[in-house]
């Protein structure tokens, strides 16, 4: 890309709204958290965390380049786990095993992607869905290796390079911080030329690859990224919760990830990021109802594809968005390039 | 002389296979026609098996009655799924619409929740737990074949998955609403074009589709003799990977994808522990995707 | 539209907020003592946390009504048997203060992941099913009130090689439970000259055993050991049944429910299994219990695990007891470490030194359609 020659955009407006999630983020909600000082708070708001990360990671996939993934919460499983054996076969920390948990999910995803990359549409899902079931299989079945149903404690907490970072606010900035890196990367990978290649993908695969896009390969590079930051996500949980089992990595829990980003706006980032939000807080705010939230939960969920079908957050509001705030950025020709975010 | 043995596991794993292909010919009938997965197709067969319990509970009417109640509610469901959860995303005509790739998994999302609320108000209404049909209507009463041990549901499911197999081909090729059917799951905009009432046909392919369900889900409880809320869920992935594996829009496709993977999860069993034996099945979905990436009786691929 | 879109988000996600704060933080008054419940009210495992809701409220209403100087109070959260709301649960429980003591969960995952915030946070947490091996290794505050596998399994393995069995095949659910069921008697069975000729782990809710059985009885065993629930129990009985198989069947007491009965039919006629828990059994506080249950739920027979239940709850209750006037966790995790010989409908029940409930054993058969106490 040639970008030498582009006159820098003017700053100021681009950034306020970063600016603002920042301060959020970083600023406002812990002070709100160590006002209430309740673990459960913290908790809620380290597992919404999480899940930001987990659909922001299946967003890349799903949303940006229309591959449906019914397997993803297989590669978190994946991330945690090799945390978890890290941990406790080799005593390694947290620093070393969050980055280490990212390569192996995406490692594995590599392998398992090599021979399935060029199936299209619901052939690719449900090939998805027959990954993410062994590799679950994997976990539950190979006891000897993962120990199976018994799953693994994971006596070591978060830390940065042995110094604990286990307290509660500290937990919560550890996570806020690993969680706004890789969304902060993924939204850089899908507002992108990159990002307009997989969409392309997504909207016609076939003149996509007609006009010299190499679909496979950058479908296999999606799936593998998409499964890094799951793993990393799975790292967090592992260190985070301190006992992980099979059950945490079900196929139920895939399809609340895609029901994330479906709900918030497939192929918007801070519709995922909502929707997310919304489907962890929800049946925790839903408590009071007793045995009936679930179905509270449901019925929001329904109405929000009825009523919003593009998401909460739609990808064309989303872009809107982007396009407005970075709107120096956004060029309509230039040099004959075509348009697109530098 | 073939060990006995194997002739054993064959046959369990073609009864097994049996029990998904009853669930996966209304599962492929309703796919063809819009293209999207009908998640809430689980809780149809779910609803019709309590519907059938209900009934006998109730009364203790001839089992007749109590398949008949189950095809009226597999009706009533598949009529009113496609009312709530699939007619309202087919309000946007607007060119954008139709090629937008969230609209079309926000409806596949949109039966999901349906799904979640029907799963979760029958738990409410009638416990987690497995209910247990009254032994005069179990239809397990054990046949001895030469080596091989079946039950008589062996038999009614395949005769039933046969008469539903044969039923839909004559009403797919033979019939006015067939052909409809077939002219709207080919090009829905064509179809309407040439007059064809899009709406009508997408209905009645839910009610059929939907009273194959219910008939498989009461078939298949009284089979196994246990209801429960969550008795769709895994009859419903294999039939969704049986379907896919036959090539999406073949309905025999599905029926033998179906039959191939009962058949690989009993023998599975011979020689792997029996935690491992869906390993086995999903490893054969992916082998068959590998080199027939179209499914097995998938025709080749149209441009949209 | 965008207005529309904006309004209906912040709603909904206000609502969430506060929903979430609004459904803690209620006062009480003083002479009440609090104690959480975390167990699976939805799911698909909800039918085990509804029964143990029942039997705690069984058990509380006859021990505010008994002229206590303070009232208890059961707070039951639901956690789907799902380790993410377990752990919110447990951060819930631990952040109000007026809990002194947790009981649950159901399933081990989700005690094991909710025991690594009560080990931090010094909350005594007693389990009336956690089985995982390691549950009470957590810290000194978890407890349990089950026969641990160690226990059962060598029962079981002396009672079947007595009865002559030597070739005996095991096969149970690929869970904690499971693996422990089979490694507690497998060792039972080395232990005392006998021989496990197959053994087998199934994924829990399997529908079709047929292929698995038609395995199993390749190896010609004596008789088979099972550790499965009810629901997979009778699955598994039929299908012996119609398999044509008469290799008899031994189990668990997690099997022991009338449920079995009632979902296998005659295909349980014969079934071996133990139980700490007898309905029929005379003495006047189990047949309170049973009555009371028959109240609660149409007239159905409690099984095992309604009565465990009751029995941690009673115990709970017992201990709190012991720990007032001003009970702290403290105080009431000390207390229900000192329990010694408490009656309950489940036997007498004594915590030993690592926190694990030593229970006596009874040998069942299934009879004639009932549940029958045998000698041997």
């Amino acid at each position: 890309m040639n970008v030498s020659d582009l006159s820098a955009p003017p700053r100021g407006r681009g950034l306020l709204i970063p600016l603002l999630l920042a301060l959020l983020v970083f600023v406002g909600l812990p002070a709100m958290l160590a006002g209430f000082d309740r673990g459960y708070f913290y908790q809620i708001a380290n597992l919404a965390l999480i899940f930001i990360l987990l659909s922001a990671s299946m967003h890349l996939v799903t949303g940006v380049a229309g591959l449906l993934h019914l397997g993803h919460a297989a590669f978190y499983g994946v991330g945690a786990y090799t945390a978890a054996l890290l941990s406790t076969k080799f005593g390694l920390g947290f620093t070393v095993t969050l980055p280490l948990s990212g390569v192996v999910a995406a490692l594995i995803a590599f392998l398992v992607a090599l021979p399935t990359m060029r199936l299209v549409s619901i052939y690719f899902a449900v090939a998805t869905l027959a990954i993410g079931q062994m590799l679950y299989l994997v976990m539950l079945n190979w006891v000897e290796f993962t120990k199976g149903p018994n799953g693994i404690i994971v006596t070591k907490g978060l830390e940065l390079f042995g110094f604990s970072l286990s307290g509660r606010l500290a937990t919560y900035y550890t996570v806020a911080t690993v969680v706004a890196l890789c969304v902060l990367a993924i939204g850089r990978l899908s507002h992108s030329y990159y990002g307009n290649a997989l969409r392309s993908i997504r909207e016609d695969d076939q003149c996509a690859d007609a006009m010299g896009v190499s679909t496979a390969r950058l479908k296999m590079e999606a799936f593998t990224m998409s499964a890094f930051f799951a793993g990393v996500a799975g790292s967090l949980w592992a260190h985070m919760t301190g006992y992980i089992s099979p059950g945490d990595f079900k196929f139920s829990e895939s399809i609340l990830i895609l029901a994330m980003v479906v709900v918030g706006g497939l192929g918007s980032l801070p519709g995922a990021v909502i929707g997310a939000l919304l489907l962890i807080l929800l049946p925790e705010g839903l408590r009071a109802f007793g045995d009936f939230r679930n179905i509270m939960v449901g019925l929001v969920m329904f109405l929000s594809i009825l009523l919003l079908p593009k998401g909460l957050l739609g990808e064309v509001s989303a872009l809107q968005l982007a396009r407005r705030q970075l709107g120096a950025a956004w060029r309509n020709t230039v040099k004959g390039e075509g348009i697109g975010w530098r | 002389m073939i060990d006995p043995y194997y002739l054993q596991q064959l046959a369990i794993g073609l009864s097994l296979g049996m029990t998904y292909a009853l669930m996966a010919i209304g599962f492929t009938l309703i796919f063809g026609v819009l293209n999207v997965v009908n998640f809430a197709h689980g809780e149809v067969y779910t609803l019709g098996a309590f519907a059938g319990l209900v009934l006998i509970s109730a009364t203790a009417p001839p089992i007749f009655a109590v398949i008949f109640i189950a095809l009226a509610i597999g009706a009533m469901a598949g009529f009113s799924l496609e009312r709530i959860a699939f007619k309202p995303f087919r309000r946007f005509t607007d060119e954008a619409s139709l090629k937008s790739r969230a609209m079309r998994e926000s409806t596949l999302l949109s039966s999901l929740a349906v799904s979640i609320v029907v799963r979760e108000a029958l738990e409410i209404v009638f416990g987690s737990q497995m209910r247990s049909v009254p032994f005069e209507y179990l239809i397990n009463t054990p046949v001895r074949i030469g080596p091989v041990i079946l039950v008589t549901g062996d038999f009614i499911i395949f005769g039933v998955a046969a008469v539903m197999l044969i039923g839909l081909q004559y009403l797919l090729t033979r019939t006015r609403i067939g052909l409809s059917i077939r002219a709207v799951s080919n090009n829905p905009l064509g179809a309407k074009y040439v007059g064809i009432d899009t709406d009508r046909t997408i209905i009645m392919t839910f009610v059929v589709g939907s009273m194959m369900g219910a008939a498989a889900g009461i078939l298949t409880g009284l089979y196994y003799g246990a209801i429960f809320p969550a008795m769709g869920f895994v009859p419903g992935i294999k039939a969704f990977v049986a379907m896919v594996m036959g090539g999406l829009s073949s309905i025999p496709g599905a029926v033998i994808c179906a039959l191939i993977l009962g058949i690989s999860e009993s023998m599975a069993t011979t020689f792997v522990s029996s935690g491992w034996s869906d390993m086995v099945a999903y490893g054969f979905l992916i082998l068959t995707l590998i080199f027939f990436p179209n499914g097995l009786f998938g025709a080749r691929r149209e441009r949209v | 539209m965008t207005a529309l879109k904006t309004a209906s988000l912040a709603a909904l996600m206000t609502a969430a907020l506060a929903g979430t704060a609004l459904t803690t933080g209620t006062a009480l008054a003083a002479d009440t003592v609090k104690i959480g419940y975390q167990l699976p009210l939805t799911g698909e495992t909800a039918q085990y946390g509804q029964d143990f809701r029942k039997a705690a409220e069984i058990a509380l209403t006859e021990f505010n009504a008994s002229g206590k100087p303070f009232k208890a109070e059961i707070v039951f959260e639901d956690s789907r048997s799902d380790a993410k709301e377990g752990t919110n649960i447990a951060r819930k429980f631990v952040d109000d203060k007026e809990i002194v003591g947790v009981l649950g969960d159901f399933t081990s995952g989700v005690s094991m992941a909710s025991a690594q915030v009560y080990k931090d946070a010094g909350m005594p947490q007693l389990s009336q099913t956690a089985s995982h091996p390691d549950y009470t290794k957590i810290s000194k505050y978890q407890f349990r009130n089950i026969a641990t596998q160690a226990q059962e399994g060598p029962y079981n393995a002396k009672w079947m090689l007595s009865k002559g069995y030597k070739n005996i095949a095991v096969i149970a659910e690929q869970t904690d439970w499971g693996q422990s069921v089979v490694s507690g008697f497998s060792d039972g069975v080395k232990a005392n000259g006998g021989t496990v000729v197959f053994s087998e782990f199934f994924n829990r809710g399997l529908k079709d055993y047929r292929s698995l059985i038609s395995k199993l009885e390749r190896a010609k065993p004596d008789a088979i050991y099972t550790g499965f629930f009810y629901e997979d129990g009778a699955q598994f009985l039929r299908q012996v049944q119609q398999l044509g198989i008469k290799t008899p069947v031994y189990s668990t007491s997690a099997a022991y429910s009338p449920k079995l009965i009632e979902l296998a039919g005659e295909a349980a006629e014969g079934v071996h299994l133990t139980s700490n828990f007898l309905p029929t059994d005379p003495a006047p506080h189990i047949q309170h219990f049973v009555t009371e249950w028959k109240a609660a739920s149409n007239g159905a027979v409690p099984g095992q695990f309604p009565a465990q239940a009751y029995d941690a709850v009673r115990i709970m209750l017992a201990a709190v007891e012991k720990a007032y006037p001003n009970p702290t966790r403290e105080k009431v995790r000390d207390a229900l470490a000192q329990t010694k010989d408490f009656a309950g409908v489940t036997g007498k029940t004594s915590f030993s030194a690592d926190r694990e409930a030593e229970k006596e054993l009874v040998k069942v058969e299934v009879k004639g359609g009932a549940f029958v106490p045998v000698a041997d």
